[in-house]
C-alpha cells in the first residue's frame, strides 16, 4: 500500500491540452476523488496513473517508485471501469482468479484469495457464474473484488457508479466506502457526481478546464470555494458582484434593497482586501425568510417571489429583487403552507454565511 | 392487438417477393435435383424413370470420386486455415486503424477485390504463376532458380488462388467480432498484470472466436463450391468435386450423377458447417442469455 504522487502532468493531444501542469499527492490509504465536468481531463489523469497514457511532461510516483513510463502491467494498480470490464467468456470465479493465474500463483492460494475477494463484495455464492448472469450493481462488485484480488497498491475507479440506477448507486457508495476503510488501500475515484465525491471521499480535488482547480475536504470545496468554477460546480450557488464602498467601509450589492427602499449595507465576517469590487458567493440554504419588516437582522433584503418549486424535503423559491434574482433553500417543516408567487418576502443571512470567491478560473 | 397483427401481416407481405424467388430458383431446383438423383441412366446417358440408390452407389464406390470427396474438404479445410491465419492480422490493422479515414481507406482496398470477377483474377494468377510467368521470370532473373518452378496445374495454384479470393469474407467478420469487444477489456486485462501477448491469447482471441468462425463457414462453403478457380488455376485433372460434377454434366452428360455427386457435396459441406455453428452456438450460449 502507497501512496501517490503526480508532480507536472501535462497532456497534449496534438494541439489540444487536456492537462496542464497538474501536481497532486494522494496519502497512504486515502480516499481521494478527481471531479470535474466531462472533458475535464479526470480520466485522462486516472489513465496516466494506471499507465494506460504517457504523460507528455510530469513524473508520477506510487509509493517510492517513478512509474511514469512503466506500462500498466507492471504497475501495483487495480482498476475498474465504468463499464465494468467483466470478461464475458470467463466464469465469475475465474475474473476474479484471472490476476492471480498471471502472478503464477499456486491453485491453493488462488482458490483462497478468490474467495477472500469475493467474499469481501459477499458474493461467494455466485463464483459460478457467468457475468451475464449478474445484475449491474452485482457486476460492479464482481469488478471491485477483481481488481482488489491482485493486493494492488492503489485502486483506481473510473466512474464505476455511473451506469447503476440511482437507488443501487446510494447502496454501492456505501458499500464501495466500507470496502475501502476495510482494505484500507489508496483508492483514487474518478466522477462527475458531486454529490458521490462529496459523501464518499477523504479529499476531492476539482478539476476543470485541464487544471486543478481545488483541493480540499469535502467540506473545505462546499464551504469555502477557491473560485466561481468550484463555487458553480459543487452545489447551486448565488453569486453577485459586490462594491466597496469607501464612506461607510462596507459592500453594497445592487440587486440587494430593504423593505424601507435603502441599499443594504452588507455585514460580512472577513474582509477581503478593500478596493474594486468582489465576487461574493451564498448558498441558497444558508438564506432565511423573516416575517415582515423585521430589519433587526442583519442582511436583511426584500424581494417577490418569482418561483415556487416543492422538493419534498425542501423548496426552493426563486424570488426576484431589485435586478436579478436569488435562490433560497428552504427547509419544508418551515411551511405549514406554500407561500404563493407574487408575494412579498424578506429574506436575510448572517455575515459568515458571505463567502468571497476569486473570480477567475484557475487557467 | 389488432394493429399489431395488421402489422405482422405487412411484414410477412413484404417478405413475399424474396420467399417467392428463393423458392423458384433455390428450393424449386434443390428438389429436382434430389429426386434426379435417384433416377437412373441407360447406357447412352438418357435419363430414365425409374428410382434406385444406383447413382449415389455409383459415387461411394467408384475410388476416384471417394478420393475427390477427401481431398475436396481438405482443400477446403487448408484455404480456411490460411485464410484465418492471414485474415486475423489483417482485420486487427484494419480496427486499430488511428483515423476513421484510414479506417474506411483500408476497408475500401479490402473489399475492392470483390468488384472484379472472380474469372478475372483467377485468369491473373495464371499470367503470374506460369512457366514464363512473371514470378519464374523474376526469380530467374535473380539467378535463385535455373528451371521455371511448376506453381501453375496443381492443389497449390488451387489454394492460393483461394485464398486471395476469399480472404475478405474472413476478415470481415473478425473485424466485426474484434469491434464489438468492450474497448475497456484490454485495459482491464494489463492492469491485472497481464501483458499484450498473454491479453491477446487469454481476451482478445477468445473473444473473437464467433468472427473466426463465421468467416471459416464463409469460406469453407466457398473453397468447396467453387469450380472456376480449380478448373483455371489447377487443370481439370485434379481431383475435386466440383470439377467432376462440372465434367458430368458439360461432357458426359450424366445428369443424375451430377445430381447425386451435388448432394454428396452439399451434405458434406453441411455437416461441416453445422458443426461450426453448433461450436459458435455452444460459445455464445456462454457468453451471454
Amino acid at each position: 500500500m502507497s501512496g501517490i504522487n503526480l508532480e507536472h502532468i501535462s497532456q497534449h493531444f496534438g494541439e489540444q491540452i487536456a492537462l496542464d501542469d497538474v501536481s497532486l499527492t494522494v496519502k497512504e490509504g486515502e480516499f481521494f476523488s478527481l471531479l470535474g465536468p466531462s472533458g475535464c481531463g479526470k480520466s485522462t489523469l486516472l489513465n496516466i496513473i494506471g499507465g494506460f497514457l504517457e504523460p507528455t511532461k510530469g513524473v508520477v510516483y506510487i509509493g517510492d517508485q517513478d512509474v511514469t513510463t512503466l506500462p500498466p502491467y507492471q504497475r501495483k494498480t487495480g482498476m475498474v471501469f465504468q463499464s465494468y470490464a467483466l470478461f464475458p467468456h470467463l466464469t465469475v470465479f475465474d475474473n476474479v482468479a484471472y490476476g492471480l493465474k498471471v502472478q503464477k500463483k499456486k491453485k491453493a492460494e488462488i482458490k483462497q484469495k478468490v474467495m477472500e475477494s469475493l467474499s469481501l463484495v459477499q458474493l461467494e455464492s455466485f463464483a459460478k457464474r457467468m457475468p451475464h448472469q449478474l445484475s449491474g450493481g452485482q457486476q460492479q462488485r464482481v469488478a471491485i473484488a477483481r481488481a482488489l484480488a491482485i493486493q494492488p497498491a492503489v485502486l483506481l475507479l473510473d466512474e464505476p457508479l455511473s451506469n447503476l440506477d440511482a437507488k443501487l448507486r446510494k447502496n454501492m457508495q456505501t458499500e464501495l466506502r466500507n470496502i475501502q476503510r476495510n482494505v484500507g488501500i489508496t483508492t483514487i475515484l474518478v466522477t462527475h457526481d458531486q454529490e458521490e465525491a462529496l459523501s464518499l471521499s477523504d479529499r476531492i480535488g476539482i478539476l476543470g478546464e485541464g487544471k486543478i482547480q481545488q483541493i480540499g475536504t469535502p467540506l473545505e470545496v462546499y464551504r469555502q470555494p477557491n473560485n466561481r468554477f468550484v463555487a458553480e460546480f459543487i452545489g447551486q450557488v448565488n453569486l453577485f458582484e459586490a462594491e466597496y464602498d469607501e464612506v461607510t467601509s462596507t459592500y453594497t450589492v445592487p440587486h440587494f434593497i430593504q423593505s424601507n427602499g435603502k441599499q443594504v449595507q452588507l455585514k460580512v465576517a472577513a474582509f477581503k482586501e478593500k478596493s474594486e469590487k468582489h465576487l461574493l458567493m451564498l448558498r441558497p440554504e444558508r438564506i432565511k425568510l423573516s416575517s415582515v419588516g423585521e430589519e433587526v437582522q442583519p442582511n436583511h433584503v426584500t424581494g417577490v417571489l418569482a418561483d415556487v418549486s416543492y422538493i419534498g424535503h425542501s423548496l426552493r423559491l426563486v424570488v426576484g429583487l431589485n435586478q436579478g434574482e436569488i435562490i433560497v433553500h428552504a427547509s419544508d417543516a418551515a411551511f405549514p403552507e406554500l407561500p404563493q408567487v407574487g408575494e412579498t418576502v424578506h429574506i436575510h443571512w448572517q455575515p459568515e454565511d458571505i463567502v468571497f470567491l476569486d473570480s477567475k478560473v484557475h487557467a | 392487438m389488432r394493429i399489431k397483427k395488421k402489422n405482422q401481416r405487412f411484414h410477412w407481405f413484404m417478405l413475399l417477393p424474396a420467399c417467392l424467388f428463393l423458392v423458384v430458383f433455390l428450393l424449386a431446383p434443390l428438389v429436382m435435383m434430389f429426386v434426379l438423383s435417384f433416377r437412373d441412366v441407360d447406357s447412352m446417358m438418357n435419363t430414365l424413370q425409374s428410382y434406385s440408390l444406383s447413382q449415389y452407389l455409383h459415387v461411394f464406390t467408384t475410388d476416384a470420386y471417394v478420393k475427390a470427396i477427401g481431398s475436396t474438404v481438405w482443400v477446403a479445410l487448408q484455404t480456411t486455415v490460411i485464410c484465418l491465419l492471414m485474415a486475423y492480422p489483417a482485420a486487427y490493422v484494419l480496427v486499430k486503424a488511428p483515423h476513421p479515414r484510414l479506417r474506411a481507406f483500408f476497408y475500401i482496398l479490402l473489399v475492392s477485390p470483390l468488384l472484379t470477377s472472380v474469372v478475372i483474377r483467377t485468369f491473373a494468377w495464371i499470367v503470374l504463376l506460369s512457366q514464363n510467368g512473371l514470378i519464374n521470370g523474376m526469380l530467374i532473373d535473380l539467378h535463385l532458380i535455373e528451371k521455371p518452378l511448376s506453381m501453375l496445374w496443381n492443389m497449390n495454384a488451387v489454394i492460393i488462388a483461394y485464398v486471395q479470393v476469399m480472404l475478405p469474407f474472413a476478415v470481415l467478420p473478425i473485424a466485426t467480432s474484434l469491434t464489438d469487444m468492450d474497448r475497456h477489456l484490454r485495459p482491464a486485462s494489463m492492469s491485472l498484470g497481464a501483458g499484450r501477448i498473454r491479453t491477446f491469447f487469454h481476451v482478445t482471441l477468445p473473444l473473437t472466436i464467433p468472427g473466426m468462425i463465421t468467416g471459416a463457414i464463409i469460406v469453407f462453403s466457398l473453397a468447396a463450391g467453387s469450380y472456376i478457380t480449380p478448373l483455371l488455376v489447377g487443370g481439370r485433372m485434379q481431383p475435386l468435386l466440383p470439377l467432376s460434377i462440372y465434367q458430368q454434366v458439360m461432357q458426359v452428360y450424366n445428369l443424375p450423377l451430377a445430381a447425386a455427386m451435388s448432394f454428396t457435396l452439399l451434405i458434406c459441406v453441411l455437416a461441416v458447417v453445422s458443426l461450426l455453428s453448433y461450436l459458435l452456438k455452444r460459445w455464445e450460449a456462454r457468453m451471454h442469455a
